[in-house]
């Protein structure tokens, strides 16, 4: 349809300003970090800042144990983005392609889970976990990752679609069901792996109720916890600073800044496939 | 002729079915169980029937908890299941500039939640924050966002907008590409308006995805933990303390394992009661259009 001059202006006009309203908030947080603590707290807010300094994000880094915690997330986030890459990838192709008695019911009763969110199992898992001395540990926070719904949703609907055909040729030439996952199904697999692998690390990376209620100790931590517990309001007090506090969540949100970058084009197509459901 | 896989399938599935039944499945049974449990840390679990519902029933936080809960819904999924329609179909048009919109839609979905929180917490400073100031210039007077109980809740349902309106979007976006091309044409020739093309085709086509990001969006919403728990703890007073909220507190703080998991207990039911509804409501409306 064709649109009139003015109706295009009013669209772009829109457009702006909800580009605006998504990033300012954003930009706002790096500007403040980058000020001196007297600069933040000004009247009028500065949006250009007359002094740059990288003093708070010194601070963080000095008188913290920031580099524990972040090692503590990347350890955290990327063991269980392992964990799921091979069992999820494994146990959906079980369940797509090969025939066995029950597989309906058992994908069903995985993907029900979806519906189940972490907040309404939470306490189980706490006594479980506590059972199996898995609490204050890393093995605590990456295990229960791995039993990730979402994955197994993505990864089921992309090996179905795949052509019968090219495992019946590999069956015939004599190949094992092994080799045919491996040297076949997987080389094929490249953009639904790729979706898997940028969604679940980045919701390793945030992930925040799990890992607060299983690690107590500070050098535990991971990077969400640690900077929620010293600088939410929860710790409010006199003392605190804005600027300290703004300088470990810039650096915080970063690395998956990074990878949504990196690999936008299989995130949208990920958020867009997860939610098309039958 | 094909054979029966059994055997392989259970080598390919075995990892993933082990830690999926100790972490997951178990857990999500096992709640059930320990409601009905009289279990603080450290004490013996002892069985006491449906005791922790009882004194659900004649806790009034409790109330306080699930009134906050369905406020918090009312406040966020209809403006996000709207606006995110609304920002989609622009997004369908041929604009320059949709592709950086579209990147920077999402940015706010892929923040840490819990450091949205800390965001906003600047952001809604009673004293310096961007919105009092922007409001002062405008001729108003501060609002203490975080530290009123009239404006605490609509507080957090802005940053919970902020947070999914993109992912909403994107959702929506799928739906209206899947939307073939020809069916527009036709419309065109017949001499449809925008209007008429929009409310007879467009979003009976889209109902499904309307549907499917509705039933989403709610159960995002109901589940928040990360930004309440960073922004106001439940307070001031119990102006934000929503079920999963109430649930942390007695569960991580009272340590009363057994009533948290009543709680949970509701909050399940509660989910599957309004996923039902907002289907039904739903799939009425399909019947009279």
């Amino acid at each position: 349809m064709k649109q009139p001059r003015w109706l295009k202006a009013v669209l772009y006009l829109v457009v702006i300003m909800a580009c605006l309203f998504f990033i300012l908030p954003v930009v706002w947080t790096v500007i403040s970090s980058l000020k001196p603590e007297a600069d933040i707290q000004s009247y009028p807010p500065a949006w250009i800042p007359r002094e740059l300094t990288l003093s708070n994000y010194r601070t963080v880094l000095t008188k913290f144990p920031y580099f524990t915690w972040m090692a503590n997330s990347l350890i955290v986030a990327v063991a269980g983005t392992l964990g799921i890459l091979i069992a999820s990838t494994m146990a959906a192709y079980a369940m797509a392609r090969f025939r066995f008695r029950g597989r309906r019911l058992l994908y069903q009763t995985i993907i029900v889970m979806l519906l189940v969110p972490m907040q309404a199992y939470v306490i189980p898992l706490y006594l479980m976990a506590g059972k199996m001395d898995l609490l204050n540990t890393l093995q605590g926070l990456i295990l229960p990752s791995v039993a990730n719904v979402t994955s197994i949703f993505i990864l089921h609907a992309f090996f179905r679609e795949l052509p019968m055909e090219l495992e019946e040729a590999a069956r015939i030439d004599g190949a094992g069901e092994f080799r045919i996952f491996w040297q076949i199904m997987l080389p094929l697999s490249g953009p639904a792996l790729s979706t898997v692998t940028i969604l679940t690390f980045i919701a390793n990376w945030n992930a925040f109720l799990w890992p607060m209620i299983a690690v107590r100790q500070d050098i535990m931590k991971t990077l969400p916890v640690a900077i929620s517990q010293y600088w939410g309001s929860v710790n409010q007090n006199a003392s605190f600073q804005y600027g300290t506090a703004l300088a470990a969540c810039c650096m915080a949100v970063l690395p998956t800044l990074v990878v949504y970058f990196a690999l936008q084009r299989y995130f949208v197509a990920g958020i867009a496939s997860s939610g098309i459901k039958g | 002729m094909r054979r029966n896989q059994w055997k392989i399938a259970m080598v390919f599935l075995l990892p993933y079915l082990l830690i999926f039944s100790i972490f997951r499945f178990i857990p999500s049974v096992g709640g059930l169980v320990v409601s009905f449990f009289k279990w603080s840390l450290g004490g013996d679990p002892k069985f006491v029937g449906i005791d922790n519902y009882v004194n659900l029933a004649q806790d009034g936080s409790f109330y306080t908890s699930i009134r906050n809960t369905l406020s918090f819904f009312v406040l966020t999924v209809p403006v996000l299941v709207v606006a995110s329609l609304l920002l989609a179909m622009l997004l369908n048009q041929k604009l320059a500039g949709r592709k950086v919109m579209r990147t920077i839609s999402i940015i706010p979905y892929v923040l840490i939640p819990s450091i949205v929180g800390i965001m906003w917490n600047w952001m809604f400073d009673n004293n310096f924050g961007l919105l009092n100031y922007y409001i002062k210039k405008l001729g108003g007077s501060p609002v203490f966002w975080l530290t009123d109980e009239r404006f605490a809740l609509i507080a957090v349902s802005i940053v919970v907008v902020w947070t999914y309106i993109g992912y909403d979007m994107i959702l929506f976006l799928a739906g209206l590409q899947g939307i073939p091309k020809e069916t527009y044409e036709a419309a065109e020739v017949d001499g449809a308006s925008t209007f008429q093309v929009f409310w007879h085709i467009t979003l009976p086509l889209l109902k499904p995805v309307t549907m499917m990001v509705s039933t989403l969006t709610l159960v995002n919403v109901v589940q928040l933990f990360d930004q309440i728990y960073v922004m106001t703890n439940g307070g001031p007073g119990t102006s934000t303390l929503t079920m999963v909220q109430y649930m942390y507190t007695s569960a991580f703080t009272n340590y009363e394992l057994g009533y948290g998991s009543a709680i949970e207990v509701v909050i399940l039911v509660l989910l599957m009661v309004l996923i039902t509804v907002q289907n039904r409501i739903g799939n009425r409306e399909r019947k009279v259009a």
